[in-house]
């Protein structure tokens, strides 16, 4: 131990500094320490919200303090606690399609890294790439464009093409609002999701490509055997980091598809939270239920640390 | 996270005060040009002689009423910068995500702008007293120094906020629609809503008699036979509906009861879940079987079962039904201000457009005259730097010359005085109510409609009288008006309705209005408690929700599941509580009403 420190202290000696190595060191973490406390420690003081009777506009001690009573709220009444579980039900619905289609961003890169024409592989990705830069707000608009009754393209053509009859809204149907939500979050992500994956690709040694060529290897082949494997470690890094979000699945795009229709299977809990605090005007009980999310991400969290320990014998706490 | 927010919101807030004074210092320069040369356009400018060479503000307008978003152009602009050298930034809450989300946002960033118009004096407006987000306007003699029109034309308005809301002694706002000391319905030639139909079609059915509310369908659908499709060659439809209104309920469900004579709320108590007569002591809960509310999906049910509704009703925004309206794909409306978009002069001269087709039973919700105000409130939020000029912005539009603009356009283009009467030019036959002609650049140019005051609260009542000139507010009263040649949808109208002049008169003349009569209690209206509060919030998602899915339900069979599914997930959230609440506070009002 000694012997470690010695040669580091004289080597901050040597370079000028007053400060010792070991707070040197701190002090370089410190920013991104303050950042993290900022930004994922410190909301955690917005909890207190839920124990009182908060209105905006008013600090807290000059409202009242209700205890547990927001809690009790969720379930103190059958209808109440069905709420929660259905939106529940969804958020854990849409998050596992969600990862469920994680795949297909690794399928697209390595389609797309086969494509040999320069030009063409340039414009698919930049057209696949640029959903992800739209807004949730201007995704509605466009859809609503594409499947409004009266002015919808889709409308037109499938009546045209004798499909159906009449105009039919699509967006206010309830028969496949998650695979729907799951495939519209695929339309913005795909491209975005694939870069990260080309990048992995063009870092495989080529030489393996070379030899496998050599041993008489095909394309498909190429792909199964050398491309597929050598994705693998980033693939499960991201599949690890999408699980961690589980939870998160936002709200942005569930808050612009919601409608009355659809509400029953779109309301994640994220959606929820917001509706019933902002819509519903009670952030105390909107506070609490959020909470929830917090508790099941923990229960989560310490799922996947016992899983990991046991497949791969190392766990993260 | 809350002060977080704050913080950042100040900075932000900041920023934009950093922003806009910068424009301010660069615009001043070519103020005073401008002025000059428009001058009559401002009209009798005398007091406030001198305005242009005021600093330039841009006041934010945080509005719960309008819905356009951003700064006020065109004409009205244009009036109220040669005046005041005051811009308008307008915050629309109904375009971003309802009065109660951005209320909230607003209150908790401690700041809810310059100049604020309530949707209603309920708990938004009490909260923002209490919690001191409002100027009291007799501080520093506020009032007295600057609301000289408001003191002269609307005392008992103020008289009203001081008593209801400011503990006796205080005033933070002032209501809207401030009438006239005197009985019987206020509206002018239209109500708020009524049932409105395309009137050549009805005329070409022979017009069929209609009784009930649900015979309107069997009509609404000879109408779409006869006109299957719109100008543009899109199809047609009875009811196009917009859920961007929606509170405790459906708005355009809601109106079915608004012409039987029950409203939301009772004049005093803002909304919840009963909807209360405006005449005689009856209430009902918005669920009960038999009540206007329930009848009312059920003939939207039916409707879409026949094809009446459009489609797109639920996901579309009010913007696309007025751009359908305009476009002649609607058949009926119940609001007379959204006939406008389609009643265009052209139209009207062809005998085309629409107008009020009564039914039988109808008896039409009617605002009686109503001196202490309405409750729609402006307001002044305290965070402002410029309290005075704020007031007398407010003030101006409390004064004759400040109502006539704004009801009416500047005086010079759309009217004059002759003989110390006003009489519309040329142009503004042309342009009034709400077309879309072109302005002269000198005006402020854009269109009419467009320049129009998106502020879209009134003052006084259209139809007082304007002590300058002793004629009505509203052009369509004129003496001169009334004598000008009717158009020929007009003439139909008025040879089929026994000579009555306009819906309102039918509808007096026939002893069909509820006429509710003005209320002051000296008392605010009684507050809901936080747990009540936050189940109706809740019950009335449910309610807004399955109310549409009602409407869409595939069959009769399925129409009745999500009935019985919408009675028992609101009664599970404690609907019953809340309509108890509701029902106590409409007793009183009851009480109030025979004092």
């Amino acid at each position: 131990m000694k012997a470690a420190i010695r040669p580091q202290s004289s080597m901050s000696r040597r370079s000028g500094s007053l400060i010792p190595d070991k707070f040197r060191l701190f002090l370089f973490a410190s920013p991104f320490l303050v950042l993290i406390l900022l930004f994922s420690y410190f909301p955690l003081y917005g909890w207190l919200y839920s124990f009182y009777n908060y209105r905006p506009g008013f600090p807290l001690s000059e409202t009242p303090f209700v205890g547990l009573q927001w809690f009790k709220a969720i379930f103190s009444n059958p209808t109440q606690t069905q709420e929660v579980m259905r939106v529940m039900r969804n958020t854990l619905a849409m998050s596992t399609l969600g990862i469920l289609t994680s795949v297909f961003p690794v399928i697209f890169a390595i389609m797309l890294t086969e494509i040999r024409t320069t030009w063409y592989k340039k414009t698919v990705q930049v057209l696949t790439t640029l959903p992800n830069f739209i807004s949730w707000v201007l995704v509605y608009s466009i859809a609503f464009m594409m499947f409004s009754v009266d002015s919808g393209v889709v409308n037109k053509w499938m009546i045209a093409l004798g499909f159906q009859e009449m105009g039919v809204n699509y967006l206010a149907q309830d028969d496949h609002t998650w695979l729907a939500m799951t495939l519209w979050g695929l339309w913005k992500g795909l491209g975005w999701g694939a870069i990260m994956y080309i990048a992995a690709i063009s870092s495989i040694d080529q030489e393996q490509y070379d030899a496998a060529k050599v041993d008489g290897a095909g394309r498909f082949r190429m792909i199964w055997h050398i491309t597929v494997p050598g994705l693998m470690p980033t693939y499960f890094v991201l599949l690890l980091l999408s699980i961690a979000n589980f939870i998160n699945n936002g709200m942005e795009q569930f808050f612009v598809f919601q409608n009355a229709i659809n509400k029953d299977h779109i309301e994640v809990l994220d959606l929820y939270v917001y509706n019933t605090g902002m819509l519903g005007f009670n952030f105390s009980f909107a506070t609490a239920i959020s909470m929830l999310k917090s508790i099941i991400s923990i229960v989560l969290l310490f799922f996947a640390n016992q899983l990991s320990k046991i497949v791969r014998g190392e766990s993260i706490i | 996270m809350k002060s977080f927010r704050k913080t950042f919101s100040l900075l932000l807030l900041a920023a934009m005060l950093i922003v806009s004074t910068a424009a301010c210092t660069s615009n001043t320069n070519n103020g005073p040009a401008s002025t000059a040369s428009t001058a009559p356009a401002a009209g009798g400018a005398t007091e406030t002689a001198g305005s242009s060479q005021r600093e330039e503000i841009t006041l934010d307008v945080f509005s719960m009423l309008s819905n356009f978003s951003g700064e006020q152009t065109g004409w009205f602009a244009k009036v109220i910068k040669d005046k005041f050298n005051i811009n308008l930034n307008i915050i629309a809450s109904n375009l971003e995500g309802g009065a109660d989300v951005k209320f909230a946002t607003m209150m908790a960033a401690g700041n809810l702008g310059d100049l604020i118009i309530f949707g209603d004096d309920g708990q938004k407006y009490l909260d923002s007293i209490k919690a001191g987000m409002l100027v009291d306007w007799t501080k520093e003699g506020l009032l007295d120094s600057k609301g000289q029109n408001i003191l002269k034309y609307a005392p008992k308005a103020i008289e009203k906020n001081k008593a209801n809301f400011g503990g006796g002694s205080s005033v933070y706002g002032i209501g809207f629609d401030v009438g006239d000391d005197k009985p019987g319905p206020s509206e002018a030639k239209d109500l708020t809503y009524n049932p409105n139909l395309r009137w050549d079609l009805y005329e070409k059915l022979g017009r069929p008699e209609i009784n009930t509310m649900e015979d309107y369908l069997p009509v609404l659908k000879q109408m779409q036979e006869l006109e299957p499709k719109s100008e543009s060659g899109r199809p047609t439809y009875a009811f196009s509906m917009w859920a961007d209104w929606d509170g405790n309920m459906m708005v355009l469900t809601k109106a079915w009861a608004g012409i039987h004579g029950f409203d939301e709320g009772d004049g005093f108590n803002s909304g919840g879940f009963t909807l209360v007569s405006g005449d005689k002591d009856e209430y009902q809960g918005v669920l009960d079987e038999d009540g206007y509310y329930m009848r009312g999906l059920k003939l939207y049910f039916d409707a879409n079962q026949m094809g009446l509704v459009d489609p797109d009703s639920m996901t579309q925004k009010f913007e696309d039904v007025v751009n359908k309206m305009k476009d002649g794909q609607l058949l009926f409306t119940f609001f007379p201000w959204l006939d406008d978009t389609y009643n265009t002069a052209e139209h009207m001269a062809e005998g085309k457009g629409f107008a009020l087709v009564p039914f039988k039973e109808e008896r039409t919700f009617s605002y009686g005259y109503d001196p202490y105000g309405g409750n729609r409130v402006w307001a002044i939020g305290s965070k402002t730097k410029h309290p005075d000029r704020v007031l007398e912005f407010i003030d101006w539009l409390y004064s004759p010359e400040g109502n006539m603009i704004s009801s009416n356009g500047p005086e010079g283009l759309n009217w004059e005085l002759k003989d110390g009467k006003p009489v519309l030019t040329a142009f503004g036959e042309q342009v009034l109510p709400a077309n879309d002609t072109a302005l002269p650049e000198e005006f402020g140019g854009g269109t009419w409609k467009d320049g129009m005051s998106q502020l879209n609260n009134t003052t006084f009542k259209t139809t007082n009288i304007n002590p300058d000139n002793g004629e009505p507010y509203d052009y369509n009263l004129w003496q001169s008006t009334l004598e000008k040649s009717p158009t020929k949808l007009d003439q139909d109208w008025r040879a089929a309705m026994g000579g009555a002049l306009t819906a309102k008169d039918y509808l007096e003349k026939n002893n069909q209005l509820t006429i509710m009569r003005p209320l002051f209690t000296g008392t605010p209206p009684s507050v809901i408690s936080d747990e009540l509060e936050q189940k109706r919030g809740q019950v009335a998602q449910v309610i807004r929700q399955f109310s549409w899915k009602m409407i869409y339900a595939k069959n009769e069979a399925e129409f009745n599941k999500l009935r019985q599914e919408m009675l028992d997930k609101a009664k599970g959230l404690g609907y019953d509580e809340v309509l108890a609440w509701n029902v106590e506070q409409n007793k009183k009002v009851f009480g109030y009403r025979k004092q």
